[in-house]
């Protein structure tokens, strides 16, 4: 395991450097230039030429990636703001404050809001799913289906537009998301992130209920299942031993795409509601040409990817042994 | 003679399915005597497997209609509560598959699943379940069985996957054990093996046992009596000698024309059954072998198409089949 | 680089817009451009432009004046969507954060609220508003007395003049440069390089703690106004810590910021050593700021609209109400007294490339073809749109005078007869002109309105989408395909030398004279005016000057003008949007009891 863990771990590290470099050198493949943001009102090539050399953009391209690779591992100096300590990702060519330091400020709140979200719709998700399967044909798994395909096909700047107005703004029933650090106030927390829970479960759940259900059923159907009823199992532990057991492998790497997806995709999320987290700096990022702190977030974001894969294989192979020990 | 231990009458299990009603089992009736082996021969689809289940109650109650009389040592099953059919299932009766690699859990130690029957049945703790599951795989011939109880299914080949799965189906020493293909899915010796393994624990125990089998070379080996399933119902019964030297029901003679002999040279060609069974959708009126019958001009086609022959004599050996008994014993020659 | 996507829209009018790549338009600030909806409900009184003063040394005497009903204390929440990116003064050219910094720093000089949309120019550290010699090229400023920093030192000319030397050092990109280049030179970061190698700026003299003297190379009448501008905040020389101090600005105006976190908040407190006898343009009634960014605009304005609890205190400097709350909020009368609404004070334009198109015949006929009343429904209406006849905007141009030269206050649909006619008599009566657009769902609705108008003229157009992250620099090349393109420009005080010497300007690449005009004759009077040492005299001949470019040369077509509405909590008093900066400033803001 220890072996498997450090081969996927190098192998990570690898993809991500290739990540980085590809988002460097598109970045500067579009034609915005992020020296002329850094000019005022009027600028003359020579304030421009200044800019540039203020943001290290007037260096060759690849020293430029070499410089801010090798920050990572060395740290850099930066003239005028000082040295600034390994791992550095640079300062934000914006506000000037370390990148990392603003990543590591809004990665929490990211972290809270797709984990927190994901244990919702995990939960009810397979929950429902079960009870759809147990109950073939019938009301409830119908009533699963009709709100799986709404689920899918509804977004969350959607609901989550309409949630705000209707549960915070109008009725009061929620309050406004907000994010309390877990370590202050575990019960803020969760009410800062509730209604944000709330809608993405909304729409994730169906995807989990329906994924479980058709497994399930599919399962119920092995024969190792049909064993366990021969040998005299309850129905309870025919469903949770067993047959849950071979459900969750496919959920399991669902969860693990979505997982990545939402951290990745915590943009809209995010902006729905007003939450500054990674999503919110990505995109802050991209429109005022903030290379270190884009870098940084593609960062982010391709290394939740990566990270919930290497996640999914370890649960694997705690959920199935073939996978363990071949 | 006493009640016999397990008895079936007129059993009638019907599906229904989207396509309609199939008729899997039609009236059928046999007893199954203490401490002796029944053999249900049959093609697929016959209803063999679809009985077995049905003594377990694992059918589907959603989309089945049963009827009929299962009396186990003297008490009905049709009908029984769930909680007491699974207080039956693994401790009184047992059952064992065909394919020993799907049947057993992938995700749980064999130690495990022999371990919880036994909690499950017989209330023992963690340590006994699986002292007794070391004893079991002991007792089907496993080797290292304290190492091996940790082992998970895909550990095992396949010979030793069905000894587990024997393991597991007596380790509550049932008084019926339903075994159902147990050989089909091993190679030829491994069948042997597993064959003499279920013998000897049934001298040992003492246990009933139904084995259901497509080969009838397996139930010539195994077997005290025999039952021989067409499309749903009984077309021959009586003893293993009776049934394999003196059949008397087209159907079993081509059974047997379509066993392989280790007697008879490789290249002679096996002389399967002809045509397909019928679907049990829409089983053919009068005998249901009639299509595939080699014998209908000879006993009478008006007959054969139109009514269906009963299983007679009602003991001992019989079947159904409009052939007189002579005809039989001149065309079995 | 400061130009985030919400700045990116005020930039964008201000002109800065060349660089803003980002979303050029449809974001947070972005007036209401709500496609087809038309006939706003709201009543459209007739807009009545600021009348913009020069005050005397008795104006410049604190405290402020009052709104009705103010009181002090209490906590105001404003909502934005983006925090601000600059607190250096020097790094400040933005609206978002000049507004911001109002409540933290103060400057020379400043614009003094007398009534709504009635404003002097005041002394604001300065006794009154500079007195100028030597035919208005040597300025003098007195600072008040009493005027400290928030550690209670007082404000020396030292700093003021410290404050304009750092702005030529290396790492100052962003702010303002006129001063620095009439104290030395066009390029004046290579004629001094700033005060941090010891060296100091001989052409500023500081005879005493007090007084402080510019020397510049030409008369400038309107220093005063210069020094009015954000960019020309101060910086204490004691607590200047060059880059850093972007992040840790030393206040000298009524607040003092308590805590920031980055994009998520700002709470203010009040500067104990900020004293309102020496200020007459901040009220600072409320005790406390809390700023929360972070949410979109509409979000932002469904908050405003349901007022609940704490939300009553709320109020948005610079969000907006968007396109898809416009007729809700104009439709509700519920709301009027908590509605703000102004036009924007900057210059829109749909340039004529002049290089292409020769003929001026067919660039008036174009003027009279253009369907104005179309585009205007086309964004939403009068409620969010306003026409304009001048190149100088009413909000901005002291002594501004309106002028309709193609005929629009009467025929708001375009004049096709009249286009017609001066076609005919023109060089080619079927010209082919080449459109490029920003390719944004409204500028595409808006381009079909244009297209079909000018081809009833008999005029064909050629729609040419540009991709909106290179849309200025396209527009910027010199050498461009296009005969015809939107362009903004907006004034730093109000007076027409911050915009025609510039938008008429050098003509080279990404240079803002979209149009390339090059007359000597139009050169030479911009010179003339920029020379006049009567302020009152150069505002009427800037006006002038308007008339005269459009009548002779006519190198664009004045553009729609968006009115940006505006709400506000319920218990929030004294809000009203600066014409000048189309933003809702802080100084008359109160917390209602």
């Amino acid at each position: 395991m220890l072996r498997f863990i450090t081969r996927r771990t190098f192998g990570a590290v690898v993809t991500l450097v290739i990540i980085a470099a590809v988002t460097f050198f598109l970045f500067f493949a579009v034609p915005a230039d992020p020296a002329r943001l850094a000019c005022g009102k009027v600028c003359p090539p020579e304030l421009l030429e200044q800019a540039r050399h203020n943001l290290g953009l007037d260096q060759p391209l690849f020293a430029q990636f070499v410089s801010w690779l090798s920050g990572i591992f060395v740290g850099r100096d930066y003239e005028g703001l000082g040295h600034c300590s390994a791992p550095c990702l640079g300062y934000s060519f914006v506000n000037k404050a370390p990148v990392l330091g603003t990543i590591l400020d809004r990665l929490p709140l990211t972290i809270s809001l797709t984990i927190g979200a994901a244990v919702i719709f995990f939960i009810f998700g397979v929950a429902t799913g079960i009870i759809a399967a147990l109950r073939q044909g019938k009301a409830l798994d119908k009533i699963a289906s009709v709100s799986s395909l709404i689920g899918a096909s509804v977004q969350i700047y959607f609901v989550g537009t309409l949630a705000l107005y209707f549960l915070v703004y109008q009725n009061h029933i929620l309050r406004q998301p907000k994010y309390v650090p877990f370590t202050e106030n575990p019960l803020s927390w969760a009410a800062g992130l509730l209604l944000p829970w709330i809608v993405l479960a909304l729409i994730f759940t169906a995807n989990y209920t329906r994924m479980t259900r058709s497994t399930m059923v599919e399962q119920l159907g092995e024969d190792y299942v049909r064993t366990a009823r021969a040998k005299g199992m309850s129905a309870r532990s025919v469903v949770m031993r067993f047959a849950l057991r071979g459900t969750l492998t496919p959920i399991v790497t669902i969860l693990g795409i979505d997982l990545g997806a939402l951290i990745g995709g915590a943009i809209i999320t995010e902006t729905t509601f007003g939450l500054q987290g990674v999503g919110q700096l990505s995109i802050r990022a991209v429109t005022s040409s903030d290379l270190p702190m884009l870098m940084a977030t593609v960062l982010v974001a391709a290394g939740a990817i990566v990270v919930f894969n290497i996640i999914v294989d370890i649960m694997y192979a705690f959920i199935d042994p073939r996978v363990r020990l071949s | 003679m006493s009640t016999p231990f397990l008895s079936v009458r007129d059993l009638t299990v019907d599906f229904h399915t989207e396509d309609g009603v199939v008729h899997a089992v039609n009236g059928l009736s046999f007893d199954v005597e203490k401490g002796t082996t029944l053999g249900i021969v049959g093609e697929s689809g016959s209803g063999k497997s679809v009985t077995n289940l049905t003594v377990l109650g694992l059918h589907n109650p959603e989309n089945t209609t049963i009827s009929g009389e299962i009396r186990l040592d003297g008490d009905e099953l049709i009908g029984a509560s769930r909680s007491s059919m699974e207080k039956l299932r693994g401790n009184k009766v047992a059952m064992i598959f065909q394919d020993p690699l799907t049947s057993l859990s992938p995700y749980h130690t064999i130690g495990k699943q022999i371990g919880e029957v036994y909690r499950k049945h017989k209330g023992a703790s963690r340590a006994e379940a699986r002292d007794r599951a070391i004893e079991m795989l002991t007792r089907v011939g496993i080797p290292q069985p304290k190492t091996r109880v940790d082992d998970y299914p895909h550990q095992f080949s396949g010979g030793m996957r069905q000894r587990a799965m024997i393991a597991m189906a007596l380790v509550c020493d049932p008084d019926l054990l339903i075994a159902d293909e147990p050989t089909t899915a091993l190679d030829v010796t491994v069948q042997a093996q597993i064959l003499d393994l279920l013998k000897n624990l049934q001298d040992e125990m003492g246990t009933s046992i139904i084995l259901i089998t497509h080969d009838l070379g397996v139930v010539a080996n195994t077997a005290h009596d025999v039952l021989v399933m067409y499309a749903g119902r009984a077309v021959e019964r009586g003893t293993v000698k009776e049934v394999l030297h003196e059949p008397r029901h087209p159907y079993t003679w081509g059974l047997l024309g379509s066993m392989p002999r280790l007697s008879s040279a490789v290249d002679v060609p096996l002389l399967p059954v002809r045509g397909t069974p019928p679907s049990l959708l829409n089983v053919p009126p009068g005998c249901p072998f009639h299509p595939r019958c080699d014998y209908v001009k000879l006993a009478g086609p008006e007959l054969c198409r139109s009514e269906r022959p009963e299983l007679s004599p009602h003991r001992g050996h019989g079947d159904a089949c409009y052939l007189t008994l002579a005809q039989k014993r001149e065309i079995h020659k | 680089m400061t130009v985030r996507t919400r700045s990116a829209v005020a930039a964008l009018a201000i002109g800065v817009l060349a660089m803003t790549s980002a979303c050029a338009e449809g974001n947070q600030g972005a007036p209401a451009a709500s496609g087809d909806t038309p006939g706003a409900t709201a009543p459209t009184a007739a807009y009545k432009p600021p009348t913009i003063t020069v005050g005397t040394a008795d104006d410049s005497k604190g405290p402020a004046i009052a709104p009705e009903g103010a009181v002090k204390g209490g906590t105001v929440t404003m909502l934005d969507r983006d925090d601000f990116s600059h607190f250096d003064p020097a790094q400040i050219y933005i609206n978002t954060e000049a507004n911001f910094n109002r409540l933290i720093g103060r400057a020379l000089t400043g614009y003094k609220r007398i009534t709504a949309g009635d404003f002097k120019l005041v002394g604001d550290l300065a006794t009154d508003t500079g007195t100028p010699s030597d035919g208005g090229k040597t300025w003098t400023f007195t600072l008040k007395d009493g005027v400290k920093w928030q550690d209670g030192t007082p404000i020396t000319s030292e700093d003021v003049k410290w404050s304009m030397e750092r702005t030529f050092a290396s790492f100052i990109t962003q702010g303002p440069t006129y001063v620095q280049q009439w104290l030395t030179d066009v390029d004046y970061k290579k004629a001094y390089q700033g005060p941090y190698d010891g060296k100091s700026l001989d052409s500023i003299e500081t005879p005493d703690d007090k007084t402080i003297v510019y020397k510049f190379k030409t008369p400038h009448a309107d220093a005063s106004y210069a020094f009015a501008m954000a960019g020309y905040g101060i910086v204490p020389k004691a607590k200047d810590t060059k880059e850093k101090y972007d992040k840790e600005p030393f206040s000298s105006g009524p607040y003092i910021i308590k805590s920031h976190l980055v994009d998520k908040s700002i709470d203010l407190e009040r500067n104990p050593n900020w004293d309102p006898a020496t200020d007459p343009i901040r009220g600072a009634y409320p005790d406390k700021w809390h700023m929360e960014f972070g949410q979109e605009a509409l979000q932002i304005n469904d908050r405003l609209i349901a007022d609940s609890g704490a939300d009553q205190t709320a109020m948005t400097f610079y969000a907006s109400v968007p396109p898809e709350r416009l007729q809700q909020v104009l439709g509700d009368s519920s709301l009027a007294s908590r509605r703000l609404n102004s036009p924007s004070p900057y210059g829109n334009y749909y340039y004529f490339n002049l290089d292409r198109m020769k003929d001026p015949k067919v660039r008036q006929a174009i003027n009279f073809a253009w369907p104005s009343k179309q585009i205007q429904q086309t964004l939403g209406g009068p409620a969010a749109a306003a026409l304009p006849t001048t190149i100088l905007n009413e909000n901005t141009t002291v002594g501004y005078q309106s002028y309709d030269l193609f005929n629009k206050v009467a025929k708001p649909d375009g004049d096709i007869e009249k286009a017609k006619e001066l076609l005919a008599s023109s060089s080619n009566p079927t010209p082919t002109v080449v459109y490029a657009y920003n390719q944004t769902p409204v500028q595409e609705q808006v381009t079909v309105v244009i297209k079909n108008a000018l081809e009833k003229a008999g005029i064909k157009v050629v729609a040419k989408p540009l991709d909106r992250k290179t849309y200025y620099d396209s527009i910027g090349k010199v050498q461009n395909e296009f005969d015809l393109y939107w362009g903004g420009w907006g004034a730093d005080w109000p007076s027409g030398s911050t915009v025609l010497p510039i938008i008429f300007g050098p003509v080279s690449d990404g240079a803002p004279n979209y149009s390339h005009l090059k007359d000597p004759a139009i050169t030479a009077e911009m010179d003339k005016i920029t020379a006049m040492t009567d302020i009152d005299a150069a505002n009427a001949a800037w006006m002038a000057l308007d008339k005269k470019i459009q009548e002779t040369i006519t190198p664009l077509v004045v553009a729609e003008n968006k009115i940006a509405t505006t709400l506000h909590g319920s218990k929030v008093g004294g809000a009203e949007i600066d014409p000048q900066q189309w933003i809702v400033q802080p100084d008359t803001i109160f917390v209602k009891p």
